[in-house]
């Protein structure tokens, strides 16, 4: 694919509200949405006015003053930028009076910046540049050794990009995208006339200031002045792909540019419908894992963990698996094999791996990463609503009034879609944050939470019943809506339940610790203050009560009306990339694809007619069963596909115990993972960028992932489990994923109309995408439930059985930080290590003094499961009585600490309570010691024996 | 007892007031603070009441001449100070009370016809409050002169449940003081003004902006808004302080520095009428508009408009200063010529040498020399003769000018008060000094060869490598004047260039004496 | 740590617990369909032999699915909502 230019109007568009207007411009007619600048106007009929301060993502600004134009009737010479087209207008874009005012402003621009174009890394994308020579510039009176900038320091302090001042034209361009696009506020122009230049936070560097590293600021900068490391050293990019991040739920789209195959930058794509043109620090820049030494390119087996690794051929590898697989169904029964597909995979491979395990092993052994994250999501909105996903896309946000996070950290978690979210919060809307922490979204940059419920660990369903009982009780439920939408008597149900006086805000706050005033006023305002949303993260699945929190949500959503139109709904906020995907691909082990039920024999049938092989028609077991089954013995050979059990899943002794007791365990995988450390067979993965697929994002949108650069390793993952397949005899032959997906579209219903030709014409589909609905559907339930009506479902709060005691009286609950990602095995191997380079343990400065522990000193954290040390952070950010930790970096093993308890309907662990003691400590606990030797001498390495010449 | 007026005015002040003012008290006399009468060089000025109530003038005077001028026998007596022909030529519609009552004396403010404005306003409705302002003609005072009936009735279409009056009290043109004048010697003027245009648009809250150098100001505003708060209500206001910005006279870089923002101009449209305050619809006008108001709603617009000249209707409160003989505040319809004020008003310059140059409308306004001072004073002739009137300050200058220094200042005062946005104003106003510091240079050391090191090195093919001519040089200052003039965002860097091209066009004698005509340039 | 048997009798009884707000009688039923539905056949096996240690509704539960085998769907948790259905357009 050659280089996609992306086209810059200028200005934002319009919604077309009412007729057009119709105006002239350079006496050519043009008919445009009312509100357009004429500066779109003049670009959407080919007319480019030159511009420097404006660009199609930000507001219009009006500061460079070359955009001027002249109006028939009007005095002056207004810029095109901010002025809005009127009926009848006759606009001049040239003339001799115009290019004379423009040549004079570029004049002055010149005469500040340096003259170093045939050594610039801009290389000619440089938009100063294109305009200097659009207006005609060739000469600067003033001479050059007036007063300038050209001496001014470069800060080089970002790991991916540099600001260097002198190449700055103090356009704001990078100011207005950090406060429009980014919502961090971090940038700003300090002094003032001839001295404005362009600081962050109180004009520090950009690494120490409240920079998060977006790339929205490099992305605007119409210069050199700010601009990509990677491209100072290669040099610009020749061509583009675009492609989806493979990071977090959002789906980000980026344009990856590329000079040969080697990719120069990540740059978002205006066009992405999930994110709209923006980008966080790990997917606009944490891509150098992609070819960080540490990859691994060539199959490995050994008979033993205990032994060294040995690099052998693919023919060999692949042989080496398909026989262990069936020597060990032959030796243990057929269901004693099981395997993990990936959520970082495409929804293509993963497919693939499912199809291995049902059609190729035999049984419905197969589980996915959504079972310590997600499940309860497919669980609780299935039940209640008939469907295993979120209700809306990213754009209904722009129409909600009362936004409701609990349970959910997305300025961390999910910072493209945070910032959207943001900008809708800045616009007035309100903000209802339940959570145990003090997230950064409760109080920002002209941002604060009307409400925040700082609840007690482990509380959602009673403080969710609590609002219901608030919402029932003094009548702000929505009837109409629920006798037309849901079933009614099951309503009446819930509806007595949740008002009897026990569950009150009040009778429920010694349980809760929320305050019982704050949470009757966080309820009205939900039910009453306009078009209500709730997004909710791992903070609401990752409980004992996770499936319940999750139908305690859909219930308020029912009652008070809002489901099924823009601005409203029940967004769970994804965390893998393909997450979603990796559960509409049948990665669970008692469904199908499109979450068809294992014992249904018509869904059976279907795949049994397509595979021609019998299927088992009971469910599988889930992750935890699996180790379960391992220790007991009755479960020898696992399939891991991109996933890092070990290091992500709870209690890892008994992770690693599981793991242990297996005699095949098969890893493939871009590095030698912890789980690796367990494993008999390496087989070396690729990544999103050497290969073709698609994700699914959290709002259910598929989007093709397409090849930048040839696997290192040789092969796609789907080629590899096609080459196990095969040689385990399942004559497979599949030349290209689009074929697999046109497989998934024949077996799956809500897939019907998804194919790749289709999401080339229409850039992504939202499933379902269907006969009924071939572009798909952005929003769910619009009409009515897809179930028919929506249930409400009891929901009775169960305390969890992890409590606190004299031995362990705080709290433990874990989560993520905006630099990392999941398990850390990418983004620790790339710069971000800058902002966080190791794990900490958040506690609250009364915890700490009670302790004598002081901020930045090691700790031990010990739990009923295990004991770790890291080093302490005292912050008023938790809660007094709760600890916060992050699992990003193996040498903590944050899950050593985190137990079994699992939530009641789908085991998701409870990874957010964990009753822990915290102490000063000297160094490494006895598990981190012998596991990090246990670790080196699992990575070893045979040389390959070379043969001789 | 015998009563005693004294100016409170932070001019008078600075003359010695205070201290005339304890001298009467510890004579016994009962002193009233005033506001200023506006001329200064009568200041420290004493006013003694008489059995039958007029008052006698004294000044300037000292502390040691109270028994003098209790006697009567003061040789600075100049008696009824209307009968001055300073005072007698004006028409004080604004300023009627100023330097005669209490400035915070509600009791005072009443009796010289106070609150009658607001109190015909609330008996209109708002549409007619505006049709009245329209019918005025009164046009923005601050400067650009725009008609302030059609600015309200703009805002009083705007549909919105907020809306907001924003008095512009940064009053930061050099020779100018006519608002801190009224602010201080006559604050419920313009509070009155304020509520009767919050009535016309629908609007219940105001904020005056004043620069935090006027301290006073900001003191009686603040007295005079808790003095006045129930007659006002429900409108209410404050008093916002600004930091020294220049620009924050801009009305929109004022708005965004009442937000609490960097002070920064914003580009029109959206214009604030119709999202100005906070996103709301937003009445800005300057001290004298609104503090015109009252009298047009109290006497009738058509009392107001049959004053003045062409299309400037009205009286406008003339400033004269600089190197002035009767330096102070003038007030008069339009129409008078430019050589009345300075000569028959001003009485010429102080140093009583020739004059030989006028700046009208503060440090952006045009140079005027003698030979147009038969120019009328109106808007539209003083934009045909390339200048402005602005808030109508006048700066005096005799012979001694240098004219070049001037158009240097010009450049200067541009460089730095720009607030940096648009590109004409932040890097065009230091080429500006840079260019005209050539062209001093060269005018001082003839066409002595300057370094050019840079310029002349073989790979600079694009520069001129040879020393431009003076003449070069001005077409150089000519087209930047240009470029800043048509090109910047706001009034600082677009009329930054009328006092650097009258200067050169009245004054070329002064840019190495090459004749440099207009025309030159193109 | 718990036993294998240790953890599946937990397992049963946590979700009994759960579903206990229904009534005995529907929580038992509820439980039962549960553990059919998303129990692997060795796991349903084993908890058949562990009633003596489970609560009343598990033990109620597992002693449905022995005698009547597994109950039609209770909680629509698993039901498939038919994609063809007009304005019904399901995820499943």
């Amino acid at each position: 694919m050659g280089w996609i230019g992306e086209i810059d109007l200028g200005t934002k568009p319009m919604p077309v509200t009412g007729p057009l207007v119709s105006l002239t411009i350079d006496g050519q007619p043009v008919d445009v949405p009312a509100g357009t600048s004429i500066m779109r106007a003049a670009a959407l009929m080919g007319t480019n006015i030159p511009k420097l301060c404006a660009t199609d993502t930000l507001e219009s600004f009006g500061s460079c003053r070359i955009c001027l134009v002249e109006i028939d009737g009007r005095a002056g010479y207004p810029a095109s930028c901010t002025t809005p087209v009127t009926p009848g207008m006759v606009v001049r874009t040239q003339t001799d009076k115009l290019a004379k005012l423009r040549k004079g402003v570029m004049e002055l621009y010149i005469s500040d910046h340096p003259l170093d174009c045939l050594t610039c890394s801009a290389n000619g994308d440089c938009e100063l540049q294109d305009q200097a020579g659009a207006v005609g510039l060739r000469d600067v009176r003033y001479g050059y050794d007036g007063a300038n900038h050209l001496d001014a320091a470069k800060d080089e302090s970002n790991p991916y990009f540099t600001f260097d001042p002198a190449k700055c034209i103090v356009c704001s361009r990078c100011v207005r995208a950090c406060d429009e696009v980014q919502g961090t506020l971090a940038l700003t122009v300090d002094g003032r006339g001839f001295s404005s230049h362009i600081a962050a936070s109180q004009d520090e560097d950009f690494l120490s200031s409240e920079c998060v590293s977006c790339g929205a600021c490099v992305q605007a900068c119409p210069t050199s002045a700010l601009i990509e490391k990677e491209v100072i050293k290669v040099g610009t990019p020749d061509k583009a792909v675009i492609t989806t991040c493979a990071y977090c739920g959002v789906g980000c789209t980026f344009r990856a540019e590329m000079r040969g195959e080697q990719l120069v930058r990540m740059v978002p794509w205006k066009d992405g419908k999930a994110n709209r043109g923006h980008s966080c620090v790990k997917g606009r820049f944490a891509w150098g894992y992609a070819n960080h030494k540490e990859r691994i390119l060539n199959p490995m087996i050994r008979a033993s963990v205990h032994e060294p690794w040995r690099e052998v051929s693919w023919e060999e590898a692949i042989a080496h698996t398909a026989s262990e697989f069936r020597r060990i169904q032959s030796t243990y029964g057929t269901r004693a094999v099981g395997g993990i597909t990936s959520s970082r995979c495409t929804n293509e491979e993963t497919f693939l791996v499912q199809k291995l395990i049902r059609q190729g092993f035999g049984n419905n052994n197969v589980d996915t990463c959504a079972r310590v994250c997600h499940s309860p999501t497919g669980y609780g909105l299935k039940t209640t609503f008939g469907t295993s996903a979120g209700t809306q896309d990213f754009d209904s946000v722009q129409h909600s009034d009362v936004i409701l996070v609990i349970g959910a950290n997305p300025t961390d978690g999910h910072p493209v879609f945070a910032s959207r979210m943001k900008r809708r919060l800045r616009q007035g809307a309100k903000l209802i944050v339940i959570d145990p922490r003090r997230t950064d979204l409760v109080r920002s940059p002209h941002i604060e939470a009307a409400h925040h419920l700082s609840l007690r660990p482990g509380t959602n369903v009673a403080v969710l019943t609590a609002m219901a009982h608030v919402i029932v009780t003094e009548g702000l439920f929505d009837e109409a809506y629920i006798r037309e939408r849901c079933d009614w008597d099951e309503y009446e149900d819930w509806a007595a339940f949740v008002s009897e006086d026990h569950r009150s805000p009040e009778a429920s706050a010694e349980i809760t610790g929320v305050d019982p005033d704050e949470l009757r006023k966080a309820a009205r305002l939900y039910a009453t203050g306009g078009n209500g949303a709730i997004y909710y993260g791992l903070g609401v699945t990752e409980h004992s009560q996770g499936s319940s929190t999750v139908m305690a949500i859909a219930n308020l959503a029912m009652a008070t009306g809002n489901v099924g139109r823009e601005g409203v709904g029940v967004n769970p906020l994804r965390g893998q990339n393909n997450v979603q995907g990796a559960c509409d691909m049948g990665s669970f082990p008692h469904e199908f694809s499109g979450y068809r039920h294992v014992s249904d024999p018509e869904a059976r049938a279907m795949f049994e007619d397509a595979w021609g092989v019998p299927l088992d028609d009971e469910p599988g077991l889930r992750i935890p069963n699996m180790l379960d089954a391992a220790t007991d013995g009755a479960f020898k050979a696992l399939f891991i596909q991109g996933e890092d059990i070990l290091q992500s899943d709870p209690n890892t002794a008994h992770v690693a115990a599981g793991l242990a007791a297996m005699e095949c365990v098969v890893v493939q995988d871009l590095f030698l993972n912890e789980t690796a450390n367990y494993a008999h067979v390496f087989l070396p993965g690729s990544t999103f960028l050497e290969k073709d697929g698609t994700f699914t994002n959290a709002e259910r949108r598929i989007q093709r992932v397409r090849k930048v650069m040839s696997p290192l390793n040789g092969f796609a993952d789907w080629e590899i489990v096609q080459m196990v397949a095969q040689a385990m005899g399942l004559g497979w032959n599949y030349t290209h994923p689009s074929e697999i997906m046109d497989e998934i579209a024949a077996l799956t219903p809500s897939f019907a109309n998804v194919h790749y030709d289709a999401l080339e014409e229409h850039g992504s589909l939202q499933w379902p995408a269907t006969a009924a609905a071939p572009l798909g559907t952005p929003t769910m339930h619009l009409d009515g439930f897809v179930r028919g009506k929506g249930r409400f479902v009891v929901t009775d709060y169960v305390a969890t059985d992890e409590k606190t005691g004299p031995r362990f009286p705080l709290l433990l609950t874990t989560g993520r930080i905006l630099s990392h990602y999941n398990v850390g095995a990418q983004t620790r191997r790339t710069d971000n290590v800058a902002w966080h380079p190791e794990d900490l343990l958040e506690i609250h400065p009364h915890d700490a003094e009670n302790r004598g522990l002081h901020d930045g000193q090691w700790v031990s954290l010990r739990s009923r499961a295990g004991e770790t040390t890291l080093r302490a952070l005292v912050t008023e950010r938790v809660a007094p009585g709760v600890v916060y930790t992050t699992f990003h970096h193996p040498t903590t093993q944050a899950n050593v600490i985190t137990t079994d308890f699992s939530d009641w309907a789908t085991n998701c662990p409870e990874y957010k309570v964990t009753a822990v003691q915290v102490s000063p400590s000297n160094g490494p606990s006895d598990w981190q010691e012998s596991y990090e030797a246990q670790a080196k001498r699992s990575r070893r390495i045979e040389p390959r024996l070379e043969p001789a010449e | 007892m015998t009563r005693a007026y004294i100016s409170c005015d932070m001019a008078s002040v600075a003359l010695g007031a205070d201290d005339i003012a304890e001298a009467l008290t510890a004579a016994g006399c009962t002193v009233i603070r005033t506001g200023a009468r506006g001329l200064f060089a009568i200041e420290p000025l004493v006013e003694i009441e008489t059995t039958d109530g007029a008052r006698i003038a004294y000044g300037p005077v000292e502390p040691e001449d109270v028994p003098a001028i209790l006697d009567d026998t003061h040789p600075n007596r100049i008696g009824d100070l209307a009968t001055l022909p300073f005072f007698a030529k004006q028409q004080r519609f604004t300023f009627a009370r100023c330097g005669i009552t209490d400035p915070l004396s509600m009791a005072d403010y009443t009796a010289h016809d106070g609150w009658k404005g607001l109190a015909a306003a609330r008996a209109l409705p708002p549409q007619a409050v505006v049709d009245a302002v329209k019918a005025s003609g009164l046009r923005g005072r601050g400067g650009a002169g725009f008609p302030t009936g059609i600015k309200w009735q703009t805002v009083l279409d705007a549909a919105s449940p907020e809306k907001f009056i924003v008095c512009n009290a940064d009053e930061g043109d050099s020779g100018t003081f006519a608002d801190r004048m009224l602010m201080e010697g006559d604050p419920y003027c313009l509070l009155e003004g304020m509520a009767i245009a919050g009535h016309a648009v629908g609007a219940s809250h105001g904020y005056i902006y004043v620069r935090s150098e006027y301290p006073f100001a900001i003191r009686a505003l603040n007295a005079a808004i808790e003095r006045a708060g129930p007659i006002l209500a429900p409108f209410t206001v404050e008093v916002r302080v600004g930091a020294g910005a220049y620009v924050c006279g801009e009305e929109t870089a004022l708005l965004e520095s009442i937000e609490g923002k960097r002070g920064q101009v914003r580009a029109k449209p959206p214009l604030p009428a119709i999202q100005g305050l906070f996103g709301q619809p937003t009445v800005i006008n300057n001290v004298l508009s609104l503090a015109a108001i009252p009298f047009i709603l109290a006497e009738g617009p058509e009392r107001y408009a049959e004053v003045g000249f062409s299309r400037s209707r009205g009286t406008m409160p003339v400033q004269l200063a600089g190197n002035v003989k009767n330096g102070g505040l003038f007030e008069i319809g339009f129409g008078i010529t430019l050589g009345e004020l300075v000569n028959d008003i001003g009485g010429g310059t102080e140093s009583g040498r020739p004059v030989r140059a006028v700046q009208v409308g503060g440090p952006l306004g045009a140079y005027f020399p003698p030979s147009m001072f038969d120019l009328a004073f109106d808007y539209e002739a003083f934009a045909a003769a390339g200048g402005l009137i602005g808030h109508a300050g006048i700066t005096v200058f005799d012979d001694t000018v240098d004219m070049a220094a001037m158009a240097r200042f010009a450049m200067e005062f541009c460089a730095v008060e720009s607030c940096g946005k648009c590109t004409p104003c932040r890097i065009g106003s230091t080429r500006g000094v840079e260019t005209l510091d050539r062209i001093i240079g060269d005018r001082i050391k003839g066409a002595a060869q300057r370094e050019q090191a840079l310029e002349a090195m073989p790979q600079m093919r694009n520069a001129k490598v040879k020393h431009r001519s003076v003449d070069e040089e001005i077409g150089v200052l000519r087209d930047l004047c240009e470029t800043m003039k048509f090109g910047s965002l706001c009034a600082l860097g677009g009329f930054t260039p009328y006092p650097v091209l009258s200067a050169l066009d009245h004054f070329p004698e002064d840019f190495g004496g090459a004749r440099a005509l207009p025309q030159a340039a193109e | 740590m718990m036993s294998t048997d240790q953890r599946l009798a937990y397992m049963a009884d946590q979700i009994a617990r759960n579903f206990a707000a229904i009534g005995h009688d529907k929580a038992a039923m509820a439980t039962a369909d549960h553990i059919a539905k998303f129990w692997d056949p060795r796991m349903k096996a084993r908890i058949a032999g562990l009633t003596d240690s489970l609560g009343p509704v598990a033990a109620r539960a597992i002693a449905i699915l022995q005698e009547k085998g597994a109950p039609p769907p209770q909680t629509h948790a698993t039901e498939y909502a038919d994609v063809a259905g007009a304005g019904h357009d399901d995820a499943g």
